[in-house]
């Protein structure tokens, strides 16, 4: 379980704010600060304000994000854009539409040309066509800074995680043979980018698990080169089958939920689980190098075994 | 001992280094990882540990593998020695290069051979083809290429992107019709911190059979 936006009373600190503004050709931009690094905002914010106006996806961009252009929509974390920018930007673009309805330049039931027409019209006559749209906490949505009790979150992402693994009983490493993820985001709102955000953070979540062994001394990191800190490579994965269950979530743009970061939280503990049921020993701690599984399993070699000062540095 | 008597304690070395005979006056106890990097200019023996321990300063003496910080340079007189600038040539350079892939990002193709470029040493290159990414656009398995990956969210950040484009062309090549698991040896040394690789192997595994449709 993975709670979407910031905790408690953050996005109420937050305030964001999302722009959209119609050119006289009848195409749309998107005004918010977030960034796009690969995860596919751009792609999502302009596929949710499309929706809200009823345009084709090809009508709609989104602005660099620079702050003398974009309002401030907040930072990019907290797995809150699709969710809570997003909602916003479905506003801002509904906005929009409310603008041309209201004077008159649009009809319910409209088509893409009808809206450039109204666009152009409007601007012609009262200039600029921009909405912007200002986050408001929902209702039932309530978290008391006070005490400290409330909704921590406006909305819950829920996963299932299952790890079938192999125990080395010579190596003592672990592999992870087969990885399925079901999880519960809301509405899908792009199907390849929401995989794409699962099998990158379940990846990352088995490095997370078995592998990645940050080695601190004397404030700094002992092993910060690819040679000695170990990531998935592709012969190091397994399959990782994803699956998603949708329901609405009425806080996030067209029922989505937040996704980032759900997939880094449960792959780790599904594998020690599953470790654990390999080899019958708990283990409490990652990653879970063969080291550890050897001083567990083998407890006679205990100290002598791995000298403390080289574990972890391959 | 004051500075003239070290002059005069000086002896001139002779050696072949990198297959060129070479003469240095140096002290006989110097060591041949300083004479190689101070005298010679040969920056690629490295100072690691500086007792034989590391193997950052390894070069060949008359085929023997030392750890030049070792070495007196009197011991070196009259010997062969190579360092990492004498192998660019070696049948064995281009396939440790390939094995030695970490990252991959910077992977070129150098004679058909898919290297990391910051492993190449120019000279290496000298008289060599080199192909980029850049170099790419008109190969035949690009357009196959840029839309499985477009279509299979084969590229998040964009960083492995060029090396991951020019691993799965190197393999495709060898390998029209490939297997998942040739695919993921093909792409073994390129990482990738974002997809989780999933939709990369399909990206390529479409391209495959895009290509063979054409």
């Amino acid at each position: 379980m993975h709670g979407a936006g910031f905790t408690g009373s953050g996005e109420r600190y937050l305030n964001s704010l999302v722009g959209a503004e119609a050119d006289e050709d009848g195409t749309v931009r998107v005004l918010v600060s977030s960034a796009e690094f690969g995860q596919g905002t751009n792609t999502v914010l302009c596929q949710i304000a499309a929706e809200a106006l009823g345009l084709p996806y090809e009508s709609v961009s989104i602005a660099q994000p620079d702050t003398t252009v974009v309002p401030n929509s907040g930072p990019t974390v907290a797995s809150r854009t699709a969710m809570i920018v997003g909602k916003l930007v479905q506003s801002a673009a509904k906005g929009i539409k409310e603008t041309l309805t209201k004077t008159g330049l649009l009809h319910d039931d409209y088509s893409p040309q009808q809206f450039r027409a109204g666009c152009k019209e409007y601007i012609a006559t009262h200039g600029a066509l921009k909405s912007y749209a200002r986050y408001k906490v929902p209702p039932d949505v309530f978290w008391d800074d006070e005490k400290y009790r409330g909704e921590a979150y406006a909305a819950f992402a829920w996963a299932v995680y299952v790890a079938e693994v192999t125990v080395d009983l010579t190596t003592y490493s672990v592999t992870v043979d087969d990885f399925v993820a079901l999880q519960e985001v809301g509405r899908v709102l792009h199907p390849v980018l929401a995989e794409g955000q699962i099998t990158g953070g379940v990846a990352q979540a088995i490095g997370f698990a078995l592998y990645e062994n940050v080695v601190w001394q004397d404030g700094r990191m002992m092993n910060n080169q690819m040679t000695n800190y170990i990531m998935p490579a592709s012969m190091d994965l397994p399959p990782i089958r994803v699956f998603f269950e949708e329901n609405g979530n009425v806080h996030g743009a067209h029922g989505a939920k937040g996704i980032g970061e759900l997939p880094m939280d449960g792959p780790a503990p599904a594998i020690v689980n599953a470790v654990e049921d390999a080899t019958g020993v708990r283990f409490c701690s990652i990653p879970l190098l063969p080291e550890d599984l050897f001083g567990a399993l083998r407890p006679e070699f205990n100290e002598q075994a791995v000298p403390s000062s080289v574990r972890g540095i391959a | 001992m004051n500075p003239s008597s070290a002059e005069s304690a000086k002896r001139g070395i002779s050696f072949i280094v990198n297959g060129e005979a070479k003469k240095v006056l140096a002290h006989p106890m110097e060591r041949l990882l300083d004479v190689l990097r101070n005298n010679l200019g040969l920056t690629g023996a490295k100072e690691g540990c500086g007792e034989g321990e590391c193997g950052s300063c390894a070069v060949l003496l008359d085929d023997m593998l030392v750890n030049s910080c070792l070495i007196p340079i009197a011991q070196a007189n009259g010997a062969s020695v190579v360092t990492i600038e004498g192998m660019s040539a070696h049948s064995l350079m281009k396939p440790l290069q390939e094995s030695f892939f970490e990252c991959g990002s910077c992977a070129v193709l150098l004679d058909d051979m898919l290297v990391n470029s910051c492993l190449i040493p120019i000279a290496q290159a000298n008289g060599a083809s080199v192909v980029t990414i850049e170099g790419m656009s008109a190969h035949s398995l690009m357009k196959p290429l840029q839309e499985s990956f477009l279509e299979c969210g084969g590229a998040q950040c964009g960083i492995c992107t060029p090396g991951m484009i020019l691993a799965a062309v190197h393999l495709l090549e060898k390998r029209p019709d490939p297997t998942l698991a040739d695919i993921r040896e093909g792409l073994a040394g390129n990482l990738c911190r974002c997809t989780g690789y999933m939709q990369i192997f399909a990206a390529v595994a479409k391209a495959a059979r895009r290509r063979v449709a054409q």
